[in-house]
């Protein structure tokens, strides 16, 4: 038996992984309207009451946006890998069940009601697009579930409907509000990255990674619950047990994310994709390098929105969708052919 | 000794009961074969005891257990399931399908022991599917395939291997060949093996016993050539036809409305 995945062989793929991480945010922290360098920013013979704005250029701009998009890119990733495999669909994304429009509506709320408080530094915008993102996963599942237990059908149209439905709320509730207010709306559905500061941060990195441990740890079930539910079943999975575990972890690291940053697209769907036809479908290594990978394509995605139109910035979510809208049709495409199951 | 005991089981959809007051043994390595018009709960019965579905009365037991003491994991070390259909949703190679059987046995860290690659290499040995274990499922014929699924079943170690229709979309030279594999995997493993197939004549010469659902609830259980009567068979499918013997394999040959030898009236009995 060959072309076996092994524990070896896939430390050494995942430190490579984090390695070429690891570079590709020292060189996208580097890289910006304002010109840095590093022996400026560790520069520490200057006076103490000088402020050296290499430093704070570095540490509380750069620093914290790399960190979220890298946050944000493997949060989505992951969550992309275990929504496909779930689902059984190879184009499912996190965003499907409902996710994106359960925030967006919550997002609308907040921005109508014209809350101003904050919770542990986070905004009513944020918590409100965490509520109504999980919310909405939620009223998905419950629907789901009562179309028959483990029915991957039932779950998808109860998703899209879901979907539908807020979508028309969200509408109706732009068609009704003050022109600042739809602008700082929109503007959040786009998805974008802000310098957040480093509690925030951590919170979120303690969420994400925490997440995307269970859900590696779960892999080898998602591998054979890839086969269905049925089989997995006679092969001596706990379908319930393991549909809910992934399907919850995966849907709270993603609402961590959308809080974080707002609705970024594509990531969620094209990276596990490219991962997967690179390494293969096995989960224990598609999860942790889907992570990785995600994290690298939104760090880069996010330095091309903060330089393409310097001094402006654009929301990140233009620049995944711009780079993610063709690839995916280049992939749909191809699997369509290769698997022939949109003509079944 | 009896592995499998099934006694006074109904079962239901919602409208009518499809299966009523079904009671039978299977013997320990035993080779049954479940047969019958379509609508008279095969699969049913197979997902009955495949633990999917729950009976509405009666019990079924499996090694003097009854079927609902077993845990998930419990279940699947004592009955592998093959079923007929198959969908790619991600290209799986051969042998890491294969594996996927091993996946209970798996540590906490989530990869095969050595022990568990060994089964599996025998299985796709076994099978005959060692030669494309790099392949992806999708790539594979029908043929190649259902073997590869019959591999993921042997791997999994367990006394019975249930199957749904495995010959159902394969040629002439397939058909024979899965049951030369389960015929073997009977006689060298001791497997006891439940196949549902409307393939009578090749059930005939590889099955010891027979159990025949007739459409109206009633059935048939006993030895092969007891149970695969001309006269069992054409009331029982409603269709005439010739049946015959060539050597010691009796044969039934269904003949519609337009075949070319008119018999509807007396039977060829050689």
């Amino acid at each position: 038996m060959k072309n076996l995945l092994t524990p070896k062989n896939l430390f050494l793929k995942i430190s490579l992984a984090l390695a070429m991480l690891v570079a590709v945010m020292f060189v996208c922290s580097l890289i910006g309207t304002e010109s840095i360098s590093l022996k400026a920013v560790f520069d520490r013979t200057s006076s103490q009451a000088q402020i050296n704005p290499d430093y704070e250029i570095f540490v509380h701009v750069r620093l914290p946006r790399i960190i979220l998009a890298c946050l944000v890119g493997a949060a989505l990733a992951c969550s992309g890998v275990v929504f496909q495999a779930l689902l059984r669909n190879p184009l499912a994304d996190p965003y499907i069940l409902g996710i994106s429009s359960g925030a967006g509506l919550g997002v609308i709320i907040a921005v109508i009601s014209g809350l101003n408080w904050t919770l542990w530094g986070r905004s009513p915008i944020a918590v409100f697009a965490f509520a109504g993102a999980l919310g909405t996963v939620w009223l998905v599942w419950f629907i789901g579930r009562l179309t028959g237990r483990s029915s991957v059908t039932g779950l998808l149209l109860a998703g899209v409907v879901v979907n539908a439905f807020f979508s028309a709320l969200i509408m109706f509730l732009t068609s009704i509000a003050k022109s600042q207010q739809v602008h700082s709306t929109i503007f959040w559905l786009m998805g974008n990255m802000t310098e957040e500061n480093f509690s925030v941060l951590w919170l979120g990195a303690g969420c994400i990674l925490t997440g995307a441990l269970a859900l590696f740890y779960i892999a080898p079930q998602l591998n054979v619950l890839s086969f269905g539910a049925e089989d997995a079943g006679s092969m001596g999975i706990n379908i319930g047990k393991v549909q809910l575990a992934a399907f919850a972890i995966a849907a709270l690291i993603t609402a961590v994310a959308v809080s974080l940053s707002g609705l970024i697209g594509f990531v969620g769907l094209i990276v596990p994709h490219a991962v997967r036809l690179i390494f293969g479908p096995d989960h224990r290594q598609l999860i942790p390098l889907s992570g990785i990978f995600g994290a690298i394509f939104l760090i880069v995605a996010d330095t091309l929105a903060r330089v393409v139109v310097a001094p402006a910035q654009l929301p990140v979510g233009v620049v995944t969708a711009i780079v993610g809208g063709p690839f995916f049709l280049i992939l749909l495409v191809k699997y369509s052919r290769k698997i022939g199951w949109a003509g079944k | 000794m009896n592995i499998i005991e099934i006694s006074n089981l109904s079962f239901g959809y919602s409208r009518a009961d499809v299966l009523r007051g079904l009671s039978f043994e299977v013997e320990a390595g035993c080779f049954l074969a479940i047969a019958g018009p379509n609508g008279a709960g095969k699969s049913t019965l197979l997902n009955l005891l495949a633990g999917l579905l729950k009976p509405k009365s009666g019990s079924i037991t499996i090694d003097k257990a009854p079927i609902e003491s077993y845990s998930t994991k419990a279940f699947a070390g004592k009955v592998a399931v093959v079923r007929g259909e198959f969908v790619p949703i991600f290209e799986f190679s051969v042998s890491q399908t294969v594996l996927m059987a091993r996946t209970i046995h798996f540590g906490p860290t989530g990869f095969e022991t050595r022990a568990d690659r060994q089964i599996a290499d025998e299985a796709l040995l076994s099978t005959d599917t060692a030669q494309f274990a790099s392949r992806p499922l999708a790539q594979l014929s029908a043929g190649e395939r259902q073997r590869v699924f019959i591999a993921r079943a042997l791997a999994q170690s367990t006394d019975i291997l249930l199957l749904d229709e495995p010959t159902s979309f394969l040629d002439l030279k397939h058909q024979v060949g899965i049951y030369d594999l389960l015929k073997t995997a009977q006689r060298q493993k001791g497997k006891t093996i439940i196949v549902v197939t409307h393939d009578i004549n090749l059930a005939a010469q590889y099955c010891d016993k027979a159990l025949l659902l007739g459409a109206d609830g009633n059935y048939q259980y006993g030895d092969t050539t007891d149970i695969f009567s001309t006269h069992k068979i054409e009331k029982l499918f409603a269709v005439k036809g010739f049946h015959g013997q060539v050597g010691r394999e009796k044969f039934f040959l269904p003949l519609g409305k337009f075949a070319k030898d008119n018999l509807s009236n007396h039977n060829q009995t050689r």
